[in-house]
């Protein structure tokens, strides 16, 4: 493993109060691996990736849990030393990620000069290979980030992750902001980078079908709270818990059987409210009154997941393929 | 290219709206035109030759154009009570409105960069929420009243500084320059100078500070900080770089305005530049004088705003390097 | 559905008028700075209101000691708070009366360049077009006068008056209210209810002052809080020059007075630095509330 982490808790104090954002998530990514991180639009995928980077916003702060970074724990020092040389980090807005007074070449010589042992030459001509890995003109460095189009700067931002030659990369929503055509060429740029250079990365989405077509293993995020992961291809397949289920309704690509998309009723909890038990209750047809109580995360081999009626999902995978399923609300199918 | 020409046309355009409601202002003042600009106590071959020149027999909309010419060869009449062009005066005076200006700006910016910055890194301490009010005090503050309490302190009290002028009785020079370049100038000039910048420095520093507040939020300053650069080059090198490009272009314009502002200022520390002449101009009626000064005044506040947009453009790479694709 | 658009139409333009009047007054509770902006206005028109029970004595009277002499320069004490002037008059009724023409002259500018920025930003911003050029250009020309300069010249020349001195701050204050109120508007212009206020037929005008106007309220609102202090400091300035109206008490006639009879090197503290405090503490007033309002109604707009 080349990153583990372990019960990670990382809260934001606002003027409500506080918002468990991560809420004891745990997962690990395997040595040249991609891990897609997936789970609805403030599940806190993103405050995951930038605590494993160790960059908070001023009002988080790690409540508990560890990251553990090639069998070494990170603490405030290490975390620091490791930042972009071995970690790196690619944003979901490219464009606000540049300092827009800055040319792209000169900001990919300063990460280079200031964090890694180069010299301005070397740096120079390593941006120009770079510039070249992930398919923009040398010619280009010389620009302005706002002289670029969307997809050419989520290229530079890759380019500028890379620069250190890092071992992990943190990918947050890399193609969210792109058309379709744009996204799958940086996808493709993505995964022939990762096998070249043999790079572990985490992929963070929202989008299901990104990580069918990107990832060999996915990690599940509901309301700060890994609830399903496990190889991409037997989630995706046989998914065991209720939000996965109903995420792969939602989705497009994968759907074989069902002729509409399905979405899920409702939206992720408020993370300021106190929370307990499973925190898909409110939204999951199958709810119980047993799924009150907290359920771990189980089974057997690398698929796990957090269901209270994980012994019948085969069942209620059957079930969750009939969108009227999804029609009905929780509270009736509680009753 | 275009851009600049544009920039350059508004302001020229602005310029010429200001000459023209002059114009009008000092023609439509009580009296008559002649008197207006004709002083009595010149002889009849003078009066006659001044007619002429300014062309004050003429009908209204000639005059507007004969004054708009003579303008742009500099010519201004004479001053009815120094009885010397008016641009010869105007040129004299000018280097010490000039000097007092660019000095005070200079001090007060860089003081207000730096501070600004700092209390943006300061940010809800208590250090920062005392500073704040009483920055704001020192703006709300005339500045003829600053001038006037820091004279009877540092200089009638504690006798640190002279109480006027700009340069002690009984001194002579061998040119302006060398009066200039003198200890005894600077003197003279100090107090002026820190009234000044103590009444300018608020201006960059509150919005340095909330410049840098702003762009400490910005994605790119929190992606510094994932590349591990250090604090100081996160802060300089980045949030300070883009936190600037407004204050520069605020310095610009301070010159521009501030030329305008410093007419209390001269007054009060009787130094001997374009705002005391205009006031001096003023009281006494000397309506040649006093158009001559105003114009100067507005000449420079056009031109500072000219410059202001032209560093704004040369500062920010957004707007001088025109996107691609 | 068709006859439903009406009064949900209605309805909600009285629906979002109400909420902004309501933020409107609530807003200095939440904020400390902008309370403590109207406590020193309320002060100030407190100080204003009953000017005769708090300084017995007349300003302009010259005073004299029981010997019968002059009595000037007398420093502060029992009897003269803030002692006399040279003159023999007591600084601290000309101080407490000088409040009377600092809110006559701020109150008068604010409430024309409020007035006229108001009416030229809405009718720029909503009508837009020539109407629109022609109101902005006129702007311009206006803000690319020297400010103090021109006051200068105006009361020099018009006669030193407090009412040309509140004209020459009204003619060059307006466009910078004018300005931002135009591109508020624009944004308004484009709301759900405005457009469907001119579906039901509401003349412009109706649109404009009823559905618009209340909207923009806090902005004047800022606006006349800072011209307020502008025509103080200007009415203090050109006063301080000589182009002050020697009838009136005003702060800026103390300072001018002080200064010019020497009152610097003598010492008189006590004659010259209340004035400026007093001053400074009405325009911080204002530039405190502008700040709260601000802050609650359009937090992207400060800074310039
Ligand atoms: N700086 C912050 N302060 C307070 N709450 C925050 C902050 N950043 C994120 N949150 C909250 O934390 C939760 C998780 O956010 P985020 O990590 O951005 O989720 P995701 O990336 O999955 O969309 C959300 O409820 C969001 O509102
Ligand atoms: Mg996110």
């Amino acid at each position: 493993m080349i990153l583990e982490v372990d019960k990670l808790r990382i809260h934001y104090s606002t003027r409500d109060g506080v918002a468990r954002a991560v809420d004891g998530a745990s997962f690990t990514v395997p040595e040249g691996r991609i891990v897609g991180l997936v789970g609805e639009s403030g599940c806190g995928k993103t405050t995951a990736v930038r605590a494993i980077m160790g960059v908070l916003a001023e009002n988080g702060r790690q409540a508990g849990g560890r990251v553990v970074f090639k069998g070494q724990a990170m603490d405030e020092a290490t975390t620091r030393k490791l930042r972009w040389r071995d970690i790196a980090y690619v944003p979901q807005s490219a464009m606000s990620s540049l300092d827009p007074v800055y040319t792209v070449g000169a900001q990919l010589v300063e990460v280079m000069t200031k964090r890694g042992n180069h010299s301005r030459a070397s740096a120079r001509a390593r941006s120009v290979e770079l510039f070249d890995l992930v398919g923009l003109n040398e010619r280009r460095l010389a620009d302005y980030p706002h002289q670029f189009s969307g997809g050419m700067r989520q290229r530079a931002a890759i380019a500028m992750a890379l620069a250190l030659e890092p071992s992990l990369l943190l990918a947050d929503e890399p193609v969210t902001a792109l058309d379709v055509i744009v996204q799958r060429q940086i996808l493709d740029v993505l995964r022939s980078l990762q096998q070249r250079l043999h790079l572990s990365m985490v992929l963070v989405t929202h989008d299901i079908s990104v990580v069918a077509y990107l990832c060999d293993e996915v990690v599940v995020m509901y309301a700060g709270q890994v609830v399903e992961s496990g190889p991409v291809r037997d989630v995706l397949a046989r998914p065991r818990h209720p939000y996965t289920m109903g995420l792969r309704n939602a989705f497009p690509d994968l759907l074989s059987d069902a002729l509409e998309l399905v979405p899920i009723a409702g939206s992720p909890p408020d993370l300021r409210e106190p929370l307990s038990g499973c925190r898909f209750v409110p939204r999951c047809p199958f709810a119980q009154p047993a799924c009150g109580i907290d359920a771990a995360m189980s089974g057997n081999g690398d698929h796990r997941s957090a269901c209270r009626r994980d012994s019948e999902a085969d069942t209620l995978r059957t079930a969750a393929l009939d969108p009227r399923t999804w029609q009905r609300s929780s509270s009736f199918a509680m009753s | 290219m275009r851009l600049v020409l544009g920039r350059f046309t508004h302001n020229a355009l602005a310029l010429l709206a200001v000459t023209t409601i002059l114009f009008f202002m000092f023609r439509l003042m009580p009296g008559t035109p002649l008197a207006a600009f004709i002083n009595e106590n010149l002889n009849a071959d003078q009066q006659q030759a001044m007619l002429e020149q300014f062309g004050l027999d003429k009908p209204m909309w000639q005059q507007y154009f004969i004054y708009l010419a003579n303008l742009l060869q500099g010519e201004m009449g004479l001053s009815f009570f120094q009885r010397r062009p008016v641009m010869t005066i105007l040129l004299e005076v000018l280097p010490n409105s000039v000097i007092l200006t660019l000095t005070s700006l200079i001090i007060a910016y860089i003081f207000g960069v730096v501070a600004g910055a700092w209390l943006a890194w300061k940010r809800g301490t208590w250090i920062e929420r005392a500073a704040v009010p009483a920055v704001l005090a020192t703006r709300a503050a005339p500045e003829f009243w600053i001038g006037m309490v820091l004279l009877a302190v540092l200089s009638f009290n504690a006798g640190w500084f002279p109480s006027g002028g700009a340069s002690s009785p009984g001194m002579a020079y061998s040119s302006n320059w060398d009066r200039i370049f003198s200890l005894d100038y600077v003197h003279h000039l100090a107090l002026p100078v820190l009234t000044l910048a103590l009444y300018l420095q608020g201006l960059p520093l509150l919005l340095m500070r909330s410049n840098m507040l702003e762009v400490m939020h910005e994605e790119f300053v929190t992606m510094a900080r994932m590349k591990g650069l250090s604090e100081w080059r996160i802060v300089i090198g980045h949030a300070a770089r883009n936190a600037l490009l407004p204050v520069v272009t605020a310095f610009a314009l301070g010159v521009g305005l501030s030329m305008g502002g410093n007419v209390v200022i001269e007054t009060v520390f009787s130094w001997p530049g374009i705002g005391r002449l205009l006031v001096q101009a003023v009281s006494v009626h000397d309506y040649p004088l006093a158009q001559g000064a105003f114009l100067m005044i507005a000449l420079v506040l056009a031109l500072m705003n000219f410059v202001a947009d032209l560093l704004y453009m040369v500062l920010d790479p957004r707007v001088s390097h025109g996107r691609k694709g | 559905m068709a006859e439903r658009a009406e009064p949900v139409a209605s309805t909600r333009s009285s629906w979002s008028l109400s909420p902004v009047l309501r933020r409107m007054v609530a807003m200095p509770l939440k904020d400390p700075f902008a309370f403590t902006g109207i406590l020193i206005y309320v002060l100030f028109a407190l100080v204003a209101l009953f000017a005769d029970q708090l300084a017995p004595i007349d300003p302009m009277e010259i005073l004299f000691t029981k010997a019968g002499k002059l009595a000037a320069n007398v420093p502060p004490g029992a009897e003269f708070p803030l002692g006399t002037t040279n003159l023999g008059r007591d600084i601290y009724a000309q101080l407490v009366y000088g409040t009377r023409s600092a809110l006559a002259v701020g109150l008068s500018a604010a409430i024309i360049v409020s007035t006229v920025g108001t009416i030229v930003g809405l009718v720029a911003g909503y009508f837009g077009g020539a109407t629109d050029a022609v109101l902005m250009r006129i702007a311009d020309m206006a803000l690319s006068l020297p400010f103090l300069p021109f006051v200068i010249v105006l009361t020099g020349f018009l006669g030193a008056s407090t009412s040309n001195i509140v004209l020459a701050v009204a003619l060059l204050l307006w466009p910078n209210s004018a300005r931002v109120i135009r591109s508020q508007v624009l944004t308004l212009r484009e709301r759900a209810y405005v457009e469907a206020a001119r579906v039901t037929g509401a003349s412009a005008w109706r649109i404009l002052f009823v559905h618009i106007a209340p909207n923009i309220l806090p902005l004047s609102f800022v606006y006349a809080a800072i011209a307020i202090g502008w025509a103080i400091i200007t009415e203090a300035s050109v006063s301080f020059l000589g182009f002050g109206d020697s009838g009136s008490v005003s702060w800026g006639m103390m300072l001018q007075d002080a200064f010019a009879s020497q009152a610097l090197s003598r010492g008189q503290y006590a004659w010259f630095v209340p004035p400026g405090i007093c001053i400074v503490l009405i325009v911080v007033a204002g530039f405190f509330i502008s700040r709260g309002y601000e802050e609650v109604f359009m937090p992207r707009l400060r800074g310039r």
